[in-house]
């Protein structure tokens, strides 16, 4: 069983009429996937047909199906989907309905009618994974955006779901809330084995820790893989192309003339590698 | 006022303006005024009311002066003004102080209140602060393009299109990922629970008794 | 042309945002304004339009001080865009939004239509002038708060973020915008996380870091001669690309683009010497 399959799906929304085209994909369990692509090309109609709110919520016309632990959502209600799979929105301020740090991450558990002490204990542990210890009286008007992103993520963990969307997380952050936010999602994938799925048009940052990325082009899956493989895709078939992190670009274009670069996973050893070609040794035998 | 339970605190903002209905005299009114500047002082929010509260009483004066050419007894006047400031100070304390912990499930545990309706108010008291911020932000954006309101009251109501109008595109795309969020999150189960503990304490009693006391006295002697 | 003297501001019972921080923007400059949230980068940015007011500090346009004028003044020297269109767009077509700017001056109609027709050909919007702003997409919404604001004329244009919810594509557009106004004479202020962009584009970077100002210098000076601990200390992230120009043991200049780059790494290997340094890409 996959975590999230998507067996020929397409859809389309009422209005606009663009959405899905035939996407079919595996998710397996415990994978860390980066979902790219330029706008409009179907990135968050992927996330939200993760979750059941594609075509729950919008209406639409649809074929084939999307599984999320073996289950089609469309059989079943957005609130059930919801407790195996969590989504932070794009606009993650307006998903947060609630006064307080403790009634906005109790909300959804209070809904599934759970007791009393098991609340107060899932809402401290989910403000711990997320480093806000302590903050459960808090008014969210008090929190910075960095804050209540975390909040977000932490309202969504506290159901303990097995999977984690997040639609473009850090477009409002500095470069270190990023990487802040990426090493807090590579924790629960690591430790929690939550399978996490994050819409980013930066791929430089997610790299370190994505094992897979997906390229979504006018609503169709243009590439999937391993990073590497679809990077190399990426530059030769000129798909997406500009958004190649910039190593991944600079190995590209050194390889047209100097095939047989290793993988260049860090600055160090991209700048080893240029090193030894550029050394005078290897010079003289290619010279030679 | 923060030590106070939240339902405590909800009828007190209540009261307040009850009594202002009822009474017609300058000087309780002048009293009431004053007890709810003692209670925003006591809730630690001067500060951040202060620049309201005076804005408040250059429309409330001008609002009683106002009615002087009319053959208003200076009284009355004085009276209706105050009332005006009485009522719209009790919603900036209410705005100010009952943003507590637990506010949804006092409504619906103790006051009895529909769990739909009691969200309903707590999440439009959570947008405030977003929708102060939001109108702010537009704005200076409008000012940066040039736009200054015109002096021309006609003209003036048209230009504020270019605030009103991002305003409430913007609500439109909130309520939508908000509805979404709802959804999600299983909102309007039939399971629900409340897991915060909301009781009345000594003080709360002694407030409410106040209250009771307080409204009895403005029915019998207004 | 605009000239920031020892200005400070502290918004009250917080910690100053900008201490005494001075700063020479000259006609014409190309400068990217970086720092980790909370720097004071949009404290300073607020300050230079009027709107916010320094508690001390003098705040020259052309020799004059401007702390008497509001931002709908300043508007015609300094033009802001702000990090998201959605805020400000409110009518009904592209030129009409275009238009609410020079609406608000005491100018002729003439002028007026003139601005509207001279901002759209400059940002590239002529083709959508009669179309539902709110039905193009982000990066053309951000074009037209960017037309919006040229409308006025000004000489020195401040974008924040002007790049976020932008794919890769739509970005690189939008900084050859950046770069085309720039050409024909309008100061850019960037103020941007994306290092790479800062590197790629604009000539002088200015860094704050906790309302103080700890670089102003030449961009691919502070990547190659600052220590890249430093450079973390401010928030900042050294571009992959000057971190591998950096650690070249044979040194290949300042690089400030991977083509630049590659270029100059492919020329050495061809064994040309002579490579100048400093080629715009």
């Amino acid at each position: 069983m996959q975590a999230i399959q998507f067996e020929d799906f397409s859809y389309h929304y009422p209005k606009t009429g663009t959405g899905l085209d035939r996407v079919s994909l595996e998710i397996p369990f415990g994978s860390f996937t980066v979902l790219t692509g330029a706008n409009g090309g179907g990135k968050t109609t992927l996330c939200l047909a993760m979750t059941g709110l594609v075509p729950h919520f919008f209406g639409g016309s649809l074929s084939g199906q999307v599984l999320v632990e073996g289950q089609s959502t469309a059989g079943r209600s957005v609130a059930e989907t919801a407790g195996g799979v969590g989504i932070v929105m794009e606009d993650y301020e307006s998903q947060l309905v609630s006064l307080t740090v403790f009634e906005e991450i109790a909300f959804a558990l209070e809904n599934q009618g759970l007791p009393a002490a098991l609340i107060q204990t899932r809402v401290s542990e989910a403000l711990s994974a997320v480093g806000l210890d302590g903050l459960e009286q808090r008014e969210l008007s008090a929190l910075s955006g960095g804050q209540k992103q975390r909040l977000a993520v932490a309202s969504v963990i506290a159901s303990q779901p097995k999977i984690l969307v997040l639609d473009e997380p850090a477009s409002a952050l500095d470069p270190e809330g990023a990487e802040e936010l990426y090493a807090l999602l590579a924790k629960l994938n690591r430790e929690q084995g939550i399978t996490v799925i994050v819409a980013d048009h930066d791929l430089a940052r997610a790299l370190p820790y994505a094992d897979t990325v997906i390229v979504m082009e006018q609503g169709r899956v243009a590439l999937q893989g391993k990073p590497t493989d679809v990077f190399t895709k990426m530059l030769t078939d000129q798909v997406y192309a500009a958004a190649v992190p910039a190593l991944r670009q600079l190995k590209g274009r050194l390889e047209k003339e100097h095939p047989a670069l290793s993988d260049w996973l860090n600055v160090d050893a991209a700048a080893s590698e240029i090193n030894a070609l550029l050394s005078p040794k290897r010079r003289l035998s290619l010279s030679a | 006022m923060k030590n106070l339970a939240p339902l405590c605190n909800l009828l007190l903002t209540i009261m307040l303006s009850v009594w202002t209905v009822l009474l017609w005299n300058p000087l309780p009114l002048a009293a009431l005024l004053a007890l709810e500047l003692i209670l925003i002082g006591y809730a630690g929010q001067a500060g951040k009311l202060a620049r309201p509260v005076l804005g408040l009483s250059l429309v409330a004066g001008f609002f009683a002066v106002i009615q002087l050419p009319f053959d208003v007894a200076i009284p009355t006047a004085i009276a209706s003004g105050l009332k005006m400031m009485v009522m719209t100070v009790a919603f900036l304390l209410l705005f100010a102080t009952t943003k507590l912990p637990g506010l949804t499930a006092a409504l619906v545990k103790q006051a009895r209140i529909p769990y739909e309706y009691a969200f309903l108010f707590t999440s439009a008291l959570r947008f405030v602060p977003d929708f102060l911020a939001e109108s702010q932000a537009v704005r200076e954006a409008q000012t940066c393009r040039g736009y200054v309101p015109s002096r021309n009251p006609v003209k003036r109501l048209i230009s504020y299109a270019a605030l009103v109008e991002p305003m409430v595109l913007r609500a439109i795309s909130r309520s939508e990922t908000m509805a979404m969020s709802l959804e999600l999150r299983g909102f309007g189960s039939a399971r629900r629970t409340f897991s915060q503990q909301i009781e009345f304490h000594g003080r709360d009693y002694l407030v409410l008794t106040l209250l009771a006391a307080m409204t009895a006295v403005v029915v019998l002697y207004r | 042309m605009l000239d920031i003297q020892q200005v400070s501001f502290a918004y009250p019972g917080h910690a100053p945002a900008l201490k005494e921080l001075s700063l020479t923007v000259a006609a014409g400059d190309f400068i990217g304004l970086a720092g980790r949230n909370g720097s004071g980068k949009t404290t300073l940015t607020r300050i230079m339009v009027g709107l916010a007011k320094p508690v001390s500090g003098q705040v020259l346009l052309d020799g004059r001080n401007t702390l008497q004028c509001g931002p709908a003044v300043m508007a015609r020297a300094i033009g802001y865009v702000f990090q998201n269109p959605d805020r400000q767009i409110f009518r009904d077509t592209v030129a009409q939004e275009v238009a609410f700017g020079p609406e608000q001056m005491d100018w002729s109609d003439n002028e007026r239509t003139q601005a509207v027709a001279d901002a759209l050909r400059m940002t590239g919007l002529e083709s959508v002038a009669a179309a539902y702003p709110r039905g193009l997409t982000r990066s053309f919404r951000q074009r037209i708060a960017i037309a919006s604001a040229l409308a006025l004329k000004p000489r020195l244009l401040i974008l924040d973020e002007p790049t976020s919810g932008q794919d890769a594509e739509e970005k690189a557009q939008l900084m050859s915008l950046l770069d085309e106004l720039n050409q024909q004479g309008i100061g850019i202020i960037l103020v941007t996380h994306d290092m790479e962009l800062l590197l790629a584009h604009t000539r002088r970077a200015v860094v704050l870091h906790q309302g103080e100002k700890v670089f102003d210098g030449q961009t691919e000076e502070l990547f190659a001669a600052t220590t890249a601990t430093k450079v973390s200390e401010w928030g900042l992230r050294v571009p992959d690309v000057a971190a591998v120009a950096a650690k070249l043991e044979k040194p290949l200049g300042a690089v400030r683009t991977v083509e630049e780059l590659a270029d100059r790494i492919e020329g050495r290997l061809r064994g040309d010497e002579r490579e100048k340094p400093g080629a715009p890409m």
